[in-house]
């Protein structure tokens, strides 16, 4: 089959067409090479204006070939061809292309009519300068993205503290209104439209604490009141439960050896631990077997900090729970507390790393100790309540430094709200107490400097002095005194220290005399 | 359409009223970064809605808007990272609008579900051109009116642009114009 093209029709598919005659003259020529090239004119010899790459161009036309592939250099400036060769009998058309690249694109030396409709390299070349124009933008895009979720982030965060500062106030005023309604039942209680009243004020209250509680969990506020707790009474108290947690099919063992022991801690936040130990338990023996749940009362968090770090040995009440399940490699062990992370496949990975929180929070440590195969054995150290009156039970000896011994049960009460001190001292010296009521941090500074105290009872949040600074010089100054804070919001601030018991406010009045009782 | 012209038509906004106005115009239609990825498609509805809330805050009407936004693609296309294409795509009017199906058909390669239109010089002559349009959407003949004006710009050309005829699937548009420096 013969085709036959005119100049034209072979311009637009080879811009760049040369075509010589036998003696290497120029006969037709397509405009990207006219454009690029001023100088090249219809009658030049080809050889003259290109160096062609690796030809013997005495043997060019010699016959053996109808096409031989061809480069082309011009000899003025920087421009290459490349492309076949296609010989006739009259001549040869050089069907030679631009040679293209994103660089020649970028630098704008090239144009698309410069190339044949069709052509593929030109299709990819765009392609891949779009796709990098694509990729920028979405690289910008993701940047957008990340500032906006962090802007979001900052938006929930001043939310939650303006919930948690609203909580804050209304609950000091539930607390002035339920510490006075006890006020008043106690005083005028007998009068029964007196104390009808005041229970329905009571309940109102209530009713406004349980709202204030849902803004604190909100702004994601502790609400949880931290009270001594002896530990094997919460697990004894609670094993029908856990034995459920166990499951039939594996063996569960008991053993409580810590006693009488306590540690300050949230009841809940405790049980909430066992339960995740006790599932991740369970769920690495999905074929049965045994755990073992034991408490003891260990001194220092030795096993956990290989880096020596550990700060002293204080007491601690040691929860031990070991599986005979399957174990943990060193590699998953060492990610085992990583939020997130979970070697199962529908774990959610907060189990241990929220029993990490909470112990730590508490001033304690958890870790493990897993063989592949051997089991794991997970230990939960928590700081004894009151390590000097364990020594004291222990020696029998009379310890404490600075408690004063004259029979008097002194209080130093810290409560910047003056309805709210006055009912708190009247409740407490009508329960036997010597109460010292301060308005300010400096009013109690002076008062520890004149008297030893056996429990300080104070507020947190309060101009000038927090409670918990108050709390911090306090225990400097008497290290036998206990510690009560109470609160209904609890500032990023604030760090609560191991042993200090945390009431959350309102403060409920039977609850705080059970408390203050205990600690006496 | 492509997040890519959403990303453009911010940058209208960003330019013309500041970065306020544009947030403004996300919360109004409770849109963000998301509706703004480069290489999603999104439902024409939203492209639309945001062309109307751009136009009412750049006091335009939408057709006023959707001419501007025309001209201001060809602007942001040309200083983006878009600008190698731009200018491989032709160094003159008359050749640009010739390349135009080429340019697209690579953006078709790039980008899949896309619906481009399509672009046939039928005449030229120094000065006057009549280029076809064709598309499966309707309503953008003030964009594309915006886009040839933009290109009179970019190649430094005064002229007008006018719609010569409307015919059952297609528009013929005119170009008269000048050659500048
Ligand atoms: C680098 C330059 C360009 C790129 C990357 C590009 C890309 C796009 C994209 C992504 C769309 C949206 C289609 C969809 O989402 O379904 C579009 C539409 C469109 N483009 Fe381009 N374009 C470019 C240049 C141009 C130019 C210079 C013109 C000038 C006339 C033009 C005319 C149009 C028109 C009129 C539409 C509307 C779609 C329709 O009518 O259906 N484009 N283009």
């Amino acid at each position: 089959m013969l085709l036959t093209f005119s100049d034209q029709q072979i311009a637009s598919l080879l811009p760049a067409y040369l075509h010589v005659d036998r003696s290497m003259i120029i006969t037709a020529m397509g405009p990207a090479v006219r454009d690029h090239l001023p100088d090249i004119r219809i009658g030049m010899r080809c050889t003259d204006a290109f160096d062609f790459v690796h030809m013997d161009m005495d043997q060019f036309f010699d016959g053996t070939q109808d096409v031989k592939p061809v480069r082309l250099i011009a000899r003025r400036g920087t421009m290459s061809l490349f492309g076949a060769a296609v010989f006739h009998e009259h001549g040869c058309l050089l069907a030679v292309r631009h040679a293209l690249s994103e660089e020649s694109m970028n630098s704008g030396s090239l144009h698309l009519s410069d190339f044949g409709h069709g052509d593929p390299v030109v299709l990819s070349t765009m392609l891949i300068s779009l796709q990098r124009a694509m990729l920028e933008e979405s690289q910008a895009t993701a940047i957008e993205l990340a500032a906006e979720r962090e802007r979001n982030a900052k938006v929930l965060e001043r939310t939650s503290r303006v919930a948690g500062y609203l909580g804050h106030d209304f609950n000091n005023l539930l607390s002035i209104i339920r510490l006075n309604t006890d006020r008043l039942l106690r005083k005028f209680g007998d009068d029964e439209k007196i104390s009808n009243l005041a229970h329905i004020i009571q309940e109102t209250a209530a009713r406004g604490s349980d709202i204030t509680q849902s803004l604190m969990t909100l702004s994601q506020q502790q609400t949880d009141t931290l009270l001594p707790i002896t530990i094997d009474d919460l697990i004894r108290g609670n094993d029908t439960f856990l034995n459920t947690v166990v499951g039939a099919g594996i063996e569960f063992d008991i053993d409580l050896q810590a006693g009488t022991a306590e540690s300050v801690i949230s009841y809940n936040g405790l049980l909430n631990c066992i339960i995740n130990l006790l599932i991740n338990a369970r769920e690495a023996m999905p074929h049965g077997g045994r755990i073992a749940l034991s408490t003891s009362i260990t001194r220092g968090l030795v096993t956990s900090r290989s880096d020596g770090s550990d700060p002293e040995p204080g007491a601690y009440v040691a929860i031990r729970i070991a599986d005979s399940g399957s174990g943990m490699s060193e590699a998953l062990l060492s990610r085992a507390f990583e939020p997130l992370f979970s070697s199962k496949p529908n774990g959610t990975g907060l189990g241990l790393a929220s029993v990490r929180d909470f112990a730590v929070e508490m001033g304690g440590d958890v870790w493990l100790e897993s063989q592949a195969g051997e089991g794991t054995t997970v230990y939960l150290h928590l700081p004894l309540a009151n390590p000097s009156a364990e020594a004291q039970k222990e020696n029998e000896v009379g310890q404490s430094a600075q408690a004063p011994d004259d029979g008097a049960r002194r209080i130093l009460l810290v409560e910047d709200e003056p309805y709210a001190l006055e009912a708190l001292a009247e409740m407490l010296e009508a329960e036997g107490y010597s109460v010292t009521p301060c308005e300010s941090g400096d009013q109690a500074m002076r008062a520890l400097e004149q008297q030893s105290y056996h429990l300080l009872l104070t507020d947190i949040v309060m101009p000038g002095q927090d409670g918990t600074e108050i709390a911090r010089q306090a225990n400097l100054g008497q290290p036998s005194i206990k510690t009560i804070l109470m609160s209904g919001y609890v500032p990023d601030s604030a760090s609560l220290e191991p042993g200090w018991m945390f009431l959350r406010k309102p403060t409920d009045s039977n609850e705080l005399l059970r408390l203050i009782a205990s600690a006496f | 359409m492509y997040g890519m012209i959403h990303r453009a038509v911010r940058q209208m906004v960003f330019d013309e009223l500041g970065e306020d106005a544009w947030l403004a115009l996300e919360q109004k239609l409770d849109i963000g970064p998301s509706e703004l990825l480069t290489g999603m498609v999104y439902d024409d509805a939203l492209t639309i809605a945001i062309i109307s809330e751009a136009s009412a805050r750049l006091n335009l009407s939408i057709d006023a808007c959707l001419f501007e936004f025309g001209r201001y693609w060809i602007k942001y296309a040309e200083r983006g990272p878009l600008a190698a294409i731009m200018n491989f795509t032709g160094q003159n009017l008359g050749s640009f609008i010739e390349n135009l199906d080429r340019l697209h058909l690579a953006v078709s390669a790039a980008m899949p579900g896309v619906r481009l239109p399509s672009f046939t010089t039928i005449s030229s002559a120094p000065g006057h051109l009549l280029v076809e349009y064709r598309s499966d959407r309707t309503g953008m003949e003030q964009f594309v009116t915006g886009l040839f004006d933009g290109l009179l710009t970019r190649f430094h050309a005064t002229g007008d642009v006018t719609i010569a005829e409307h015919k059952a699937s297609s528009i013929i548009f005119e170009i008269r114009y000048q050659d500048g420096i």
